[in-house]
């Protein structure tokens, strides 16, 4: 369960202020993949910051099961990332002298798991995401622009968090991936009851989504 | 894959500037490590230069070098007085006469010249004898030993030479089992003298003079009318040393009617910066006009200062290639830092603590300064030698033109005193005592360039660990 209510996030800029996250409320039962979207500046990254503890809010509370990430210290916020949160990047993010495996297994070493008992879970992971055996083993940067996603993606589910969040994750893709990434992201928020939050600008993926939201000028509104 | 595979993993994901890196860090490192060689070799040389000579100075009476002149016997009392004076450790006294064989000294008169210093070499001595033994000389006199005869103080009355002659035996008198010059004996066979009464029958023998003799350990010989024991054979380096005997001071002097008296003291002084002050106020305290100060070598203190200079540039250089590497390291992290920030936001993004990923850019350090320190070892062991000889050699005075004169090497005194070997040993320049500067690597030098090391890796590779603590992870959506 994610429960946002009226979350602020200002910025100064120079003798102004900037606020891309301005008073946004929203919860999301347990299991469900939602959409944020919203033009490019309209504070997506902003907020997808706030809600995976990324960044502070300047005030607002973000609850996840039950805990205010808003009022954790530091040293609490990189435990909650590691454990509760999956992030899923636009340009995949994944370390590129590291193999598919080795990049899926890092959050399981943060979190202390033996490497046998990651090594097996990221080959588990990757078969899931439908990456083949043989490219478990090649490094980061030499696979595609969707193999890169299910491998990044893969390495958001390594520690079976309660939220994953997406920052458009097909906008580097071609259709056709794309929308192979946006089904495998919908079959994890139902098998595997994981809340999925996508924001993205993408109204094709946007649609697939159980519930959608639109952020202009700071403020979120649910679309019917 | 853990975190030290991975941090090995990335020290090479930039081959080309790694391996630019390790050779610069390589360079570096090799240079310290060769002055840290440098330095130490030089260190043991200052220490056995200091050892060699030492802080010694000898007090003659005036007017007795070469056995030429006359003046009068140091006396216990003088003794006493030397080791009053300041910066003064110890004293040692010790009586040199000149035995004759008794069976050529029957009929003939003997002189009472006065005793000298031990050495040799030195001209002019006067074979004027203060006893009798029954050991016979293993040196052959020669043509100039019978010149030195007939000019000697001890000119047999009627002015004619003896129909035989033969060298006297030197017979040192010591109060502990050392040399004249404060080293102790030789002994090779046998025990040291260890009762040093007047009564004592103790004698060590050189090994010519027993070869010559016959005698063995517990041997007798007589000194006058005293019949000795040998406790000891000494080999003191060469025949013609070996061609004298030790006896107990206080014997000596009794069996020679020399009671109280010295024929030289050996001061020990604290430190070689203070031989110069030592040797002037050992002059004024015991007289100038009574004895002579001599100090060892007048060329020591320049050789000493200027290695001693040498050191400091080697230490100093040490640090400042320590430095340098220290710097390549911090420099080369800090880009690696500021080219993987958005690296660092994804690690910290998918829960990487500070602590992790801070060890991470640590060990990585590490990696290229434990392969520099690999390669600039051998860059070491090759170049140490040759930068310890130049940079000596670029320190060192010019050795005078003048030939130095046989007494050159300190210590080696005249047969007559130690006068002559200053003056003419004076002539030798500093460059002779230093000699070679040999390399070595002591288990100092690997400690203090493990720790100059570590030191600089723990510089190099803290701060821009320290700058992933700042990177927020917040970095990683920037550019998104």
């Amino acid at each position: 369960m994610l429960s946002v209510t009226d979350v602020v996030k200002t910025f100064n800029s120079g003798d102004r202020t900037i606020k891309p996250v301005n008073g946004v409320s929203f919860s999301l039962e347990q299991g469900t993949f939602a959409a944020i979207l919203g033009k490019s500046g309209s504070g997506k990254s902003t907020l997808l910051s706030l809600l995976g503890a990324l960044d502070k809010a300047t005030s607002g509370d973000v609850v996840v099961d039950d805990v205010n990430i808003s009022k954790l210290p530091d040293r609490k916020l990189t435990a909650y990332r590691r454990d509760d949160i999956g992030f899923v990047f636009q340009s995949y993010n994944l370390i590129p002298n590291l193999s598919a495996q080795e990049n899926v297994m890092l959050p399981m070493e943060f979190a202390g798991r033996s490497h046998s008992a990651r090594s097996a879970r990221a080959a588990e992971l990757l078969n899931q995401v439908g990456l083949t055996e043989e490219m478990h083993s090649r490094k980061a940067n030499r696979l595609s622009g969707g193999m890169q996603q299910r491998v990044a993606i893969a390495r958001a589910l390594a520690n079976n968090p309660k939220l994953i969040l997406a920052d458009e994750p097909t906008g580097n893709l071609d259709d056709e991936t794309g929308e192979l990434i946006i089904e495998l992201l919908r079959r994890l928020a139902h098998e595997k009851k994981t809340t999925i939050l996508v924001v993205t600008h993408d109204q094709a993926l946007a649609s697939q989504t159980d519930r959608k939201f639109r952020l202009a000028r700071g403020k979120l509104t649910e679309d019917d | 894959m853990g975190v030290v595979s991975r941090s090995v993993g990335n020290a090479f994901r930039n081959k080309v500037r790694s391996g630019a890196v390790v050779v610069i860090l390589a360079v570096a490192i090799g240079l310290a490590l060769a002055m840290l060689v440098a330095n130490e070799a030089v260190g043991s040389r200052v220490d056995s230069l200091k050892a060699s000579v030492g802080n010694t100075l000898t007090v003659n009476p005036a007017g007795s070098r070469g056995g030429l002149g006359g003046g009068e016997p140091l006396t216990e009392a003088e003794l006493a007085k030397a080791s009053a004076v300041d910066n003064v450790t110890s004293v040692t006294g010790t009586l040199v006469v000149r035995l004759r064989n008794a069976a050529e000294a029957t009929g003939s008169t003997t002189g009472t010249g006065e005793s000298a210093a031990p050495g040799r070499g030195g001209p002019g001595g006067g074979f004027g004898a203060s006893g009798t033994t029954s050991l016979v000389s293993a040196v052959a006199p020669g043509s100039i030993g019978q010149r030195n005869n007939s000019n000697g103080g001890s000119a047999p009355a009627g002015g004619t030479a003896a129909p035989t002659f033969s060298i006297p035996i030197q017979a040192t008198g010591v109060a502990a089992s050392t040399t004249a010059t404060g080293t102790a004996i030789n002994v090779t066979n046998g025990n040291q003298l260890n009762n040093f009464d007047a009564a004592s029958t103790q004698a060590l023998v050189g090994s010519t003079l027993a070869t010559k003799n016959s005698l063995k350990v517990g041997s007798t010989f007589t000194v006058q009318d005293r019949t000795m024991t040998v406790t000891g054979i000494f080999d003191a380096g060469d025949t013609f040393e070996n061609n004298a005997i030790y006896l107990p001071l206080a014997a000596t002097q009794a069996l020679t009617d020399q009671a109280g008296q010295l024929s030289s003291l050996t001061v020990q002084v604290n430190s070689i910066d203070n031989v110069a002050s030592t040797q002037a106020a050992l002059t004024s305290a015991l007289g100038a006009s009574n004895v002579d100060v001599t100090a060892g070598s007048a060329n020591l203190q320049s050789a000493i200062s200027s290695l001693g200079s040498v050191a400091n540039i080697s230490l100093i250089a040490y640090i400042a290639s320590l430095a340098t590497a220290g710097l390549i390291v911090l420099l080369i992290m800090i880009m690696v830092v500021r080219e993987r920030r958005r690296e660092i936001g994804v690690l910290k993004a998918i829960g990487a603590s500070n602590r992790t990923i801070g060890v991470q850019f640590v060990l990585e350090a590490m990696v290229l300064v434990v392969l520099g320190t690999v390669v600039g070892a051998v860059v070491a062991a090759f170049s140490s030698s040759p930068i310890a000889n130049a940079l000596v050699s670029g320190n060192t005075p010019s050795a005078s033109t003048t030939a130095a004169g046989p007494g050159s090497t300190p210590g080696g005194g005249g047969f007559g005193g130690g006068g002559f070997a200053r003056t003419r040993g004076a002539l030798a320049g500093a460059e002779q005592l230093i000699g070679t500067i040999s390399t070595s690597v002591g288990w100092q030098t690997l400690v203090m360039g493990a720790v100059g090391i570590l030191l600089i890796a723990a510089i190099g590779a803290l701060i821009p660990a320290l700058l992933t603590a700042k990177v927020r992870p917040i970095e990683v959506l920037r550019g998104e």
